[in-house]
């Protein structure tokens, strides 16, 4: 009798612990109903129920079979349930697993992951290949992933049939294991109607639970007000007619004096630049008519102090904007493609001027090369006319053994060059590099002129923003930082990621900087506050690259398999997956208009792809499955050379850069 | 357990001194050991990722384990894999192979030559979206349909924009290249500027747009053309140049361009009249066919057995006229000797003994028939010399000096530079003397009738000592009769086989087969020969 008790109360503490109420009611009702001792060795059905619980709570071998059996139930499911289930199976896996590692059963979890990790290794190899790593309880804590897995929980969306389903079926085999996990770690929002119509988008199973709240905050990606774009719309009528009773022979002139402006102090273009400028101003002319696209745009307000534009440089640009070619699907962008040779595997990013003149390589000896394309033109003219005029020569900065560099040096970092970024005039560069620190370099005196410090680790991207003096960094710390010129301390510190920020964006109204992180999100910070704005989960691997439209509504990021995705930044969700690379996307620009996304990639190739059929399409059209209306215009391989930087200039002409790398 | 084994722990506790690590310990540290390393990798993999590398490098090791605050591993910068080696006794335990280097070489080692310094060079991708044919840029593909934007059409049905299937603009430039290099085929083939023309094709970039103008030009006038002698051999000097031209993928066009290079090569007529050396232009087509399979036929791997096909065809059908069979033996010929050991030597007797009643006086009265059935058999007995050559190449043991050097000459004389004249002119010295009167034989025939057999005669060293007297009979031999150069070569050859064959039996025994081809050979064409064979080489055959 007593033995009977000790037996009564242990059940009742388990199901208390687990969570059965009704079960714990049940029993209790049993109890007090019947106060005769139950004869559970001699009633075969008791014994049988109670067995499975009576057996030791750490028994590894429980997951294994729990599962197992599971994972044959949900493939035998029909294939529209199966579907749905099959990826709930995921969560029930690594957290089996990872119950398994907690309790100490090394080699049972070993065998564990061993039997079943195929299944999920389609879309979570990379996942995968952390946790395979997994030894031990200290393992678990001090690992990053493992222990946001543990803490947070799973959501999953799922059809209200195959919640049934799935419940049914455990509550039929008593799989406590398995409900076990389902109570810890999974959060189940059932969806009425079929099952059919719960997107099929990544999103359905996420591992981060915090992003629901996060996602619905609003967000105003309106383009500034009283911008440049805008100034030119209103005068839009006005300039073009003056500029029709210009002629022909006049355009010449303000080319020439739009240069002097823009290259002030670099005295005579290359012949090549002004080839370049011949170009565009003939197609320019040719594509005039068009009103440009961003007129759609909402305006809104600067949150931060924008820096006041000198007015000769509004001038030059105001003139840009008037010669921009209008590229579509049907007039592509010419594309200049700048090849650093010999860099001996040392290169590790470049970056090119808003205007395409200059260029810039970040080196793994700690070294910024800057290359002046105007001069290097210049250069070869000089040789052509056998150099006649030594004094021009005699100007370039000379090496320390005498011979003649081509290129401006900056030494001062005392590790790997990770980015590059020019103000937006091109007389500042800023550098970040593995030493933690970011350096800003004047162009027009070759030398340094701030030392930021503030990041502890690697900095391995920085960016100015698209009207200077401020920037946003990130690093391996996991944070990203926004600073202005003026100050060595950071203005904003936005931590959030839980793993490495990669690479940082400002968003074309500078008030929101995207940032893309190893953790394989993309998030969206709002400069003033420095709060997380939105959370965009839907890559399968780390983030490389990240691109904002000029309207201010889509971002584009690319990750290192190739993938390409667009986001709509006021829902947060994916437009549509861009799929075309075979490697690493290094890099990402928009066109200035908007309607034409450059990728840069590993695989040496660059990619056009037209995006203006997916902006336009209104939300309701989009949602009736047609969805991946977004095409890859033209690709444009190069020779065997990857291409790490794409930029386009005011006037739409290409600039890309890449080193030439041979494949022996 | 883990993919570490213990064992790998127990050594390096020894090689950092501990000597008594226990096997419990060392089963502890191994899961450990495997997730630091694993961490230390991801780490680095994020390295190479923002250095814009797809390779992992140490470099990138030593980043990682720098962002780990660990000791970098030192003394790893040299370049190149390390080598591995496997310590003696175990099975799999491995070491590195480090070894002693004396500072002395290093510092008194000449200072490597300074690396090139990095620059930035600029060209144009794409102009408004058009690749430019230049060096700087990738080679173009083949022209093909957007395939791209229709399969988007079909699927998505509402797409506004259609493209029309094939959409190929040639420049203006290239349309002038074309019609001027067109015009110097047809009409001034002998001109220096169509030679400067050819050289451009064979060297110029930018030319892979005209490609498939060129190849439907060269079919056309081979058809239309046939009658026109200077023409066709143009028209296969300019497939041979752009068969040369690196920049140029020729792989798509060959099966429209083989018919016509085919039909120089084993067509009944070539050029109008009889004086107009055909035989050249099947030499060079010859050549030709043979440098396309080489070039290509790892791609296009029908492309040789294709070929070959026709060709034989074309050689075993008795109602071919014989200057088809000659183009076909050619064709064959420069494909190699193993190509005529497989196709050409099984079938030489029954068609030698077609041929025979062709080239003896008594019973062809024609004499251009009669010179057609000489050449043939110039052309065979070249063939068959070269594929013997081959053979007896290949006996390992067999190359005394002397007797190399004797076959090195043979070769350049029989195949290099005079080639083309040499295969012409041999025929002619087969024939009998006596006979070189009747066939009023070209000019080519009476100036000096064999500079190559004086060559030969003068360079043969003797090749051991007992085969004096036979090298010194047939120098005479060569010079009062003027046989081919070939059949000489193939008499010193067999001798030098018999006498190999004499000293290293296994060695013959080994290439029996060879051995017997050349006596077969030596049955078929060398009733003659056979008589001035000297008599020890005789008697040694016998």
């Amino acid at each position: 009798m007593e033995n009977l008790q000790t037996v009564n109360n242990f059940v009742a503490a388990y199901l208390k612990k687990k969570g059965f109420q009704d079960a714990e009611q049940f029993l209790e009702d049993l109890q007090n109903k019947d106060s005769t001792p139950i004869d559970f060795q001699n009633d075969p059905d008791l014994a049988n129920f109670i067995q499975p619980f009576s057996r030791s709570e750490d028994d590894p071998s429980r997951y294994h079979e729990g599962y197992g059996k599971l994972r044959s139930w949900t493939f035998s499911l029909p294939d529209l349930y199966k579907r749905e289930l099959v990826r709930v199976l995921y969560p029930f896996f690594i957290h089996s697993f990872m119950d398994l590692v907690a309790k100490g059963h090394v080699q049972e979890a070993r065998t564990f992951f061993n039997t079943f990790h195929e299944d999920h290794e389609m879309i979570h190899l990379r996942d995968l290949q952390k946790l395979e790593g997994v030894v031990s309880q200290s393992h678990l804590e001090e690992m990053e992933f493992a222990r946001s897995l543990r803490q947070r929980k799973v959501n999953v969306k799922i059809c209200q049939y195959s919640y049934d389903l799935l419940l049914q079926y455990l509550r039929k085999t008593e799989s406590t294991t398995m409900l076990a996990v389902i109570n810890e770690h999974i959060n189940f929002q059932v969806i009425p109607g079929q099952s059919s119509s719960i997107p099929d988008d990544a999103e359905v199973v996420s591992l981060i639970g915090d992003r629901q709240d996060v996602n619905q905050k609003e967000i105003l990606w309106g383009l500034l007000e009283d911008s440049l774009e805008e100034r030119l719309e209103k005068a839009g009528g006005l300039l073009s007619d003056s500029e029709k009773a210009e002629g022909e022979t006049k355009e010449g002139d303000i080319d020439e004096t739009k240069k002097r402006s823009v290259e002030s102090g670099k005295q005579g273009a290359s012949t090549k630049k002004l080839k370049k400028d011949k170009a565009v101003n003939a197609t320019a002319k040719a594509a005039r008519p068009e009103p440009t696209t961003a007129s759609a745009a909402p305006r809104v307000n600067p949150e931060l102090p924008l820096p006041i534009m000198p007015t000769e440089v509004e001038q030059s640009i105001l003139e840009d904007l008037r010669k921009r070619v209008q590229l579509s699907s049907v007039p592509l962008p010419s594309v200049s493609f700048y090849t650093f040779v010999n860099t001996h595997n040392g290169l590790n990013c470049s970056s090119i001027s808003h205007d395409g003149s200059l260029v810039a390589g970040g080196f793994s000896d700690s070294s910024l090369k800057v290359w002046d394309m105007a001069k290097l033109g210049q250069e070869a003219a000089s040789s052509v006319l056998q150099n006649e005029n030594d004094s021009s020569t005699s100007e370039h900065v000379m090496g320390p053994n005498g011979g003649k560099r081509s290129y401006t040096l900056f030494q001062g970092h005392s590790g790997p060059v990770y980015s590059a970024t020019f103000s937006p005039l091109g007389d500042f560069i800023l550098s970040s590099s593995a030493d933690t620190t970011i350096r800003l370099w004047s162009t027009k005196l070759n030398a340094n002129l701030v030392c930021y410090k503030g990041h502890n680790y690697p900095v391995w991207d920085v960016q100015f923003s698209p009207v200077g003096h401020f920037f946003a960094s990130s690093s391996h710390d996991r944070t990203a930082r926004i600073w202005s010129m003026d100050r060595i301390q950071p203005l904003r510190v936005m931590a959030g990621h839980l793993s490495d920020v990669d690479c940082v964006q400002w968003h074309a109204n500078c008030n929101y900087i995207a940032t893309g992180s190893s953790d394989k999100t993309v998030r969206m910070w709002d400069v003033q506050s420095g709060e997380c704005v939105r959370i965009f989960i839907g890559h399968r691997s780390m983030i490389l690259s990240l691109a904002v439209s000029p309207d201010g509504r889509h971002m584009a990021s690319g990750d290192e398999d190739g993938t390409i995705m667009m986001w709509d930044l006021s829902s947060g969700r994916c437009v549509t997956p861009l799929m075309g690379h075979t490697s690493c996307v290094w890099t990402l620009a928009f066109s200035c208009e908007g309607s034409l996304l450059a990728s840069g990639s590993a695989d040496c190739t660059v990619k056009l792809w037209d995006v203006t059929t997916s902006t336009k399409v209104p939300r309701s059209e989009e949602k009736s499955g047609s969805a991946n209306r977004l095409r890859s215009l033209k690709t444009l391989p190069t020779k065997s050379t990857p291409v790490y930087s794409l930029q386009f200039s005011k006037r739409n002409v290409l600039f890309a850069a890449g080193t030439l790398s041979k494949t022996v | 357990m883990s993919i570490v084994p213990k064992e790998t722990i127990e050594v390096i506790a020894q090689s950092v001194g501990i000597t008594n690590l226990s096997a419990d310990a060392a089963l502890a540290l191994a899961p450990d050991v495997e997730y630091r390393m694993r961490e230390i990798m991801q780490e680095a993999i994020k390295c190479m990722r923002h250095s814009r590398r797809t390779i992992l490098t140490r470099e990138d090791v030593d980043g990682a384990l720098s962002l780990r605050n660990v000791e970098p591993v030192y003394g790893f910068a040299s370049g190149g894999p390390l080598q591995f080696k496997r310590a003696l006794g175990h099975r799999d335990l491995f070491y590195v192979d480090d070894r002693d280097v004396d500072i002395r070489d290093i510092i008194e080692a000449p200072l490597p030559k300074a690396p090139l310094d990095s620059a930035v060079v600029c060209h144009w991708l794409a102009i408004e979206g058009v690749q430019p044919a230049i060096p700087e840029n990738a080679p173009v593909g083949v022209i093909a349909a957007p395939s791209n934007g229709k399969d988007y059409e079909q699927k998505g049905g509402h797409s506004v924009d259609i493209k029309l299937p094939v959409k190929h603009v040639l420049s203006r430039e290239l349309q002038l290249y074309f019609d001027k290099i067109t015009e110097l085929t047809v009409s001034k083939s002998d001109s220096v500027l169509f030679k400067e023309a050819l050289v451009s094709l064979a060297t110029d970039s930018g030319l892979h747009p005209l490609v498939p103008y060129f190849t439907c030009f060269v079919a056309d006038e081979v058809s239309r053309g046939l009658n026109d002698y200077s023409l066709l051999f143009a028209l296969m000097r300019v497939v041979w140049s752009l068969l040369q031209n690196s920049h140029i993928n020729m792989e798509p066009y060959l099966h429209q361009l083989m018919p016509s290079v085919a039909t120089c090569l084993v067509s009944r007529k070539l050029g109008n009249k009889a004086a107009e050396n055909h035989w050249e232009l099947r030499d060079f087509t010859a050549k030709l066919v043979a440098s396309m399979c080489k070039k290509f036929g790892h791609v296009y791997n029908t492309l040789q057995t294709r070929l070959t096909r026709t060709l034989l065809n074309a050689l075993l059908d008795p109602k071919r006229t014989l200057t088809q069979h000659y183009g076909a033996i050619q064709g064959l010929a420069a494909l190699g000797p193993k190509v005529v050991h497989l196709l050409i030597l099984p079938n030489l007797e029954p068609y030698l003994r077609l041929l025979e009643p062709e080239m003896l006086l008594e019973t062809q009265k024609n004499a251009t028939k009669r010179y057609e059935a000489w050449r043939v058999y110039g052309a065979l007995l070249h063939a068959a010399g070269e594929c013997i050559h081959d053979r007896l190449k290949i006996f390992p043991p067999f190359p005394s000096l002397q007797a190399q050097a004797v076959w090195k000459t043979n070769a350049k004389v029989i195949t290099t530079a005079p080639n083309k004249r040499k295969a012409s002119r041999e025929p002619m010295d087969i024939e009998p003397p006596l006979k070189r009167t009747e066939t009023d034989v070209q000019a080519l025939a009476s100036t000096s009738p064999s500079s190559p057999h004086m060559q030969e005669g003068t360079v043969t060293p003797p090749p051991s000592s007992d085969s004096g007297v036979g090298q010194s009979s047939s120098d005479g031999k060569v010079i009062d009769d003027g046989r081919a150069g070939s059949g000489v070569g193939k008499q010193k050859g067999d001798s030098q086989a018999l006498k190999t064959s004499a000293i290293l039996k296994q060695v013959w025994k080994e290439d029996l087969n060879s051995g017997q081809l050349l006596v077969q050979l030596f049955e078929l064409f060398g009733e003659g020969i056979l008589s001035f064979i000297p008599a020890p080489e005789t008697s040694l055959f016998l």
